[in-house]
């Protein structure tokens, strides 16, 4: 049977480790040429890896929740209806026929009732490693040819994305992020008020909200009032209908007992045309999360934090996707050596503590912060840092490496 | 006078020669020649001895920048490049079939080195193979007892690699001030 669509057959893989995924997302890049892996959310077909501990769960779940064809990858024969069974090792022209199935399917609306198969039934493990070693060795020889066509994807097209990081130096910024009217956040006695509640801000809701898209695994869109803000937890984006210096004016903006409430979460329509037409005010969550937190904050550190008590990271932040806060890549070297309060890492490294609050503030939203219960974090709290022979080296490479960026 | 080395190795076709070219101030020497093996489905030349770049800072020191070559073949220079090295980038190809793999071969390869100096990781090629994520090799990281920087790298863009060398450098020492 011939599917003669003329577009990619749109595939979600579903338990499949990390090396399985990816040989699967090249074999139908590759031999199976005209079909491609997308995230859940935007798939036509679903595979699933029948093998996998998590097989049975997943295919009750997708059966019960979605009208999409399901192909079924599998050792055993199956016997469940409305699925496309292939059988381990995975040939092309078995694959290839289940494809064209659901194609077909896709194409008249309608559910499949049958198996696909021609192979033995006593196929082994053996033979099923055998096939994947056959198949890595043609994909590399595809390679180059995936890769174009990757390129051509909508993912490259979300320049926001993956544009490279802004490195703010300390001249820029009280410009960018602001401050506080009132308060000087470098002032000791003023710590204890330089204090601010994400939850009373636009970052609260929105962290808020990508709990719950996560959760759910649904595509969410969060009414506020302002801007439109759309949730896809599937490959980790969110749109926004505004530019950075709209979204850096909302971030400060304290949320009242009036404004907060009428914040509501509602499922989205991943396919609206606005979307669409809109890749590049797609953002990576992390990033979006980052700065938005980075404008909240002002200079502040959050009120869940013990100023008093040491903080750890957790591991570095992806530097060359965030916006770069003064300082920030020294911060987190210093963390990773050991946990510090945030006074004394201004302190150790002799900066303005506004540095250390924002920084502390933005890897905070990500999770990347913790605070230490021990009380041996506090009593071996070293208050110098070693220092490197080659110091006046490195420093002086930096000063190249940051004088020379594009 | 001293030499001074930062060392940029990876899998073959993971930016090396590219991240190198993006922060030398001289053209970078090449020892590419036609691919004759499995790196062929690759690319159409590869490193087969190194590459090397230039940094030259104020007061007429050079940092020279050595790319090894990737094929595994060639591993007996890596020992004769690291001496007097700096620190090592290691930059993998998130659209390889394995990428931890790739990681562990050249962090265990390395080891040593790494243990005397310190080690960033670039991620590249994740605009068209966003799996595994940043937080994945985080992941793996932390079953092998380390926790390098690690940075989704465009090795064409000088910014991504100038952090990615700047993060190696606070590692050594968070006091440096630029």
């Amino acid at each position: 049977m011939k599917d003669e669509r003329k577009s990619p057959l749109k595939i979600a893989l579903h338990g499949m480790d990390g090396r399985n995924y990816k040989m699967m997302v090249m074999y139908l890049q590759g031999p199976c040429k005209g079909a491609a892996v997308v995230e859940d959310l935007n798939a036509e077909v679903d595979m699933i890896d029948a093998d996998s501990v998590q097989a049975k769960k997943l295919l009750e779940q997708k059966l019960a929740e979605s009208a999409r064809p399901i192909i079924a990858l599998s050792l055993q024969e199956l016997t469940f209806e409305n699925i496309l069974y292939v059988k381990k090792p995975v040939k092309t022209d078995d694959l290839l026929f289940a494809l064209s199935e659901a194609g077909t399917m896709l194409s008249a609306k309608k559910k499949p009732s049958h198996q696909v198969s021609s192979y033995p039934e006593n196929a082994t493990t053996r033979q099923s490693q055998e096939s994947i070693d056959q198949t890595e060795s043609r994909l590399s020889s595809e390679k180059n040819q995936v890769k174009k066509q990757a390129a051509n994807t909508n993912e490259q097209k979300k320049t926001s994305k993956h544009q490279t990081a802004m490195q703010l130096d300390e001249g820029k910024f009280n410009a960018y992020i602001g401050s506080v009217p009132g308060l000087d956040v470098n002032d000791p006695k003023q710590f204890p008020d330089a204090v601010y509640n994400p939850k009373d801000y636009f970052q609260g809701y929105v962290q808020s909200a990508l709990m719950v898209a996560e959760t759910k695994k649904q595509v969410m869109h969060l009414n506020s009032g302002w801007k439109p803000l759309i949730i896809f937890p599937h490959n980790h984006d969110i749109w926004l209908d505004a530019d950075d210096k709209q979204l850096r004016a909302f971030a400060g903006v304290a949320m009242n007992k009036i404004s907060g409430p009428g914040m509501t979460l509602t499922p989205a329509d991943p396919s609206a045309t606005s979307i669409q037409g809109g890749l590049e005010k797609f953002h990576d969550k992390d990033a979006f999360v980052w700065k938005l937190a980075v404008w909240t904050s002002k200079g502040r550190y959050p009120s869940a934090l013990d100023i008093h008590r040491p903080v750890f990271l957790r591991h570095w932040p992806n530097f060359t996707r965030l916006v770069i806060t003064p300082h920030a890549l020294r911060i987190s070297a210093l963390l990773m050596e050991s946990p510090r309060t945030l006074p004394e890492i201004a302190q150790v490294l002799n900066i303005k503590p506004q540095y250390v609050f924002v920084f502390i503030s933005a890897a905070y939203a990500l999770g990347l912060i913790g605070q230490t219960k021990r009380e041996a974090d506090e009593i071996f709290q070293p208050s110098v840092i070693k220092k490197s022979e080659q110091q006046s080296l490195l420093s002086r490479i930096i000063g190249k490496l940051r004088a020379n960026k594009s | 006078m001293s030499q001074y080395k930062i060392i940029f190795t990876g899998p073959v076709g993971a930016g090396k020669t590219t991240a190198i070219e993006s922060i030398s101030d001289i053209p970078p020497i090449k020892t590419d020649a036609s691919a004759s093996d499995m790196t062929k489905t690759k690319k159409a030349s590869t490193t087969v001895a190194m590459d090397y770049g230039i940094m030259n800072l104020a007061g007429g020191e050079k940092i020279h920048l050595y790319g090894t070559p990737g094929q595994e073949r060639f591993d007996f220079m890596w020992d004769i490049l690291i001496t007097g090295g700096i620190g090592l980038i290691l930059l993998l190809d998130n659209t390889r079939a394995d990428p931890f793999q790739d990681m562990k071969f050249f962090l265990d390869s390395f080891q040593k080195f790494i243990a005397e100096t310190n080690v960033a990781i670039g991620v590249t090629q994740m605009d068209l193979s966003n799996k595994p994520t940043i937080n994945d090799y985080h992941i793996q990281l932390q079953g092998m007892g380390i926790k390098p920087p690690v940075f989704s790298v465009d090795a064409r863009v000088k910014n991504d690699v100038s952090l990615l060398v700047q993060s190696l450098l606070y590692s050594l020492d968070p006091g440096i001030e630029a």
